[in-house]
């Protein structure tokens, strides 16, 4: 039991601004490259827009707004030809830097014939995309790490998955911080939490013990995880890469989580992760491509339950936190960066900050409750389960 | 910006400098355990260890200490004033 400290005996009212209409600075993923390298246009719906991403006949990925300037015609509906979008309309031609290359039917292109187009980033088999509200090409120390492991023959390729969700995309960026979370939605036992914010990355460190309790995977004869250690970390406000180490019994096994998202508009987004596993002499060829599918497997279940609170749950602004919670607010505060114009970004949302969590009281809690579904489970099928 | 509820009804973050570098930082804990640390620029500028760290570096080890110490003392009190209820008994060892 929690002893229970409260002076003033008012109702706690729940605070909540309407969702940002402006979105976010930064670069932002639309999922594995190889999928828009079919020679076709693509449209996608994110910043309140829609856009087309098309490949040119040179390979470079771009992308604009969909809608044609010249009447209006869906460019994600229209074909590519050459290195350039033509509009199923009319037949404008649009390259990727935007500008209106060629109009077959005309003797010359009008003057103005430009459309937006975004800076796009092609890197590690995925494409980002830069958006800033502000118009301004992304900073050369703005970056995404490169991942080894994704180019790299020994490991897995990429497993990728996307679902759209009808909430803010700040439900998602709150996890970094949440701690108990992980124990209660993921069927995870974090013994070390702590978080660093600096600059434009949100860093999570964490340390987690098995579930004997909850893990499905954790039967028969295969492997069993006696614990993890995640280094996770936010580079800018959608794309956080996540070294994950689980260790078996058998072994420590590498894997990358991505867990990236971007908006559709204020209260939607798609999310998206994506995996990739070290092989290793004792998990080579087919055993790594199963594991990881095994823990796409796992990460998909954990997100569909996170899913399911963020499309119930109220938008809340000024959660009340308790002691055993992570740093939400100085997480928002450190998000904020991105929705304000550069120049209105202040020091307290980029400096340094460091928040280390005290498990002790979380997992002699947890400890309890894990033991207490083990004795359940047991009583409940006497039978199974046990060794024979 | 909307301040953490912890800082305003509890304990709030309290000036401290490392005894390594000097480098003057905000520090609050909770408990024994917990520790909240705020930088600024002109503290990172000194800090040696924070100089070219790799990401997994989790924090400053002389700060570490620094805190350790100023805890001991009671210049830093524990928001939970050092019992922790039952969980953090006043013999249980550091870090």
């Amino acid at each position: 039991m929690s002893a229970v400290d409260s002076a003033p005996d008012d109702v706690r009212a729940i605070e909540a601004a309407a969702a940002p209409t402006r979105f976010a600075r930064g670069w932002h993923c639309l999922g594995l490259s190889e999928k828009y390298r079919d020679g076709k246009p693509h449209s996608v719906r994110a910043f309140g827009q829609k856009l087309v991403v098309f490949q040119a006949g040179d390979g470079t990925l771009s992308v604009l707004d969909a809608y044609c300037r010249h009447m209006g015609g869906d460019l994600s509906q229209g074909t590519v030809k050459g290195d350039e979008v033509a509009c199923p309309f009319h037949d404008w031609r649009w390259g990727g830097d935007g500008r209106c290359k060629q109009i077959p039917y005309s003797k010359r292109v009008p003057l103005r014939a430009r459309t937006a187009s975004w800076p796009t980033l092609d890197q590690d088999g995925m494409l980002f995309v830069w958006n800033d509200p502000e118009g301004s090409p992304p900073p050369a120390d703005v970056v995404i790490p490169r991942i080894e492991g994704a180019t790299s023959d020994e490991w897995t390729d990429w497993l990728w998955y996307e679902t759209t969700i009808d909430a803010n995309c700040r439900e998602v960026v709150d996890n970094v911080v949440d701690m108990a979370h992980f124990f209660y939605v993921h069927y995870s036992f974090p013994t070390f939490f702590k978080n660093v914010f600096e600059g434009h990355t949100a860093t999570q460190h964490m340390r987690a013990t098995g579930r004997p309790d909850a893990r499905p995977q954790e039967q028969g004869d295969k492997p069993k995880t006696t614990g993890s250690n995640s280094l996770a970390a936010y580079h800018g406000p959608s794309f956080m890469i996540d070294d994950l180490t689980y260790h078996y019994d058998t072994g420590d096994q590498q894997s990358v989580l991505i867990n990236c998202h971007y908006p559709v508009d204020a209260n939607r987004f798609v999310l998206q992760y994506g995996i990739i596993v070290r092989r290793s002499p004792s998990m080579t060829g087919s055993a790594a491509d199963e594991l990881a599918a095994g823990m796409a497997q796992f990460i998909k279940l954990g997100f569909e339950q996170d899913i399911q609170i963020w499309q119930n749950k109220a938008r809340i602004d000024n959660p009340l936190l308790c002691e055993e919670d992570g740093p939400v607010y100085q997480l928002r505060r450190w998000y904020e960066q991105f929705y304000v114009d550069v120049a209105d970004v202040k020091p307290e949302m980029t400096d340094r900050f460091e928040f280390e969590l005290d498990t002790t009281r979380p997992v002699e809690a947890w400890q309890k409750e894990v033991e207490a579904n083990l004795a359940r489970k047991a009583a409940a099928a006497p039978a199974e389960g046990r060794p024979v | 910006m909307r301040v953490d509820n912890r800082l305003t009804d509890g304990v709030p973050m309290r000036p401290l400098a490392c005894d390594r570098c000097a480098a003057q930082v905000l520090v609050r804990k909770s408990s024994r355990q917990q520790t909240s640390v705020q930088w600024n620029s002109g503290a990172t500028a000194l800090c040696a260890e924070l100089e070219g760290a790799e990401p997994a570096f989790e924090g400053c080890g002389s700060l570490r200490d620094t805190i350790r110490e100023a805890t001991l003392r009671g210049t830093i009190e524990l928001a939970d004033g050092g019992g922790g209820g039952e969980t953090g008994g006043p013999g249980r060892q550091l870090m």
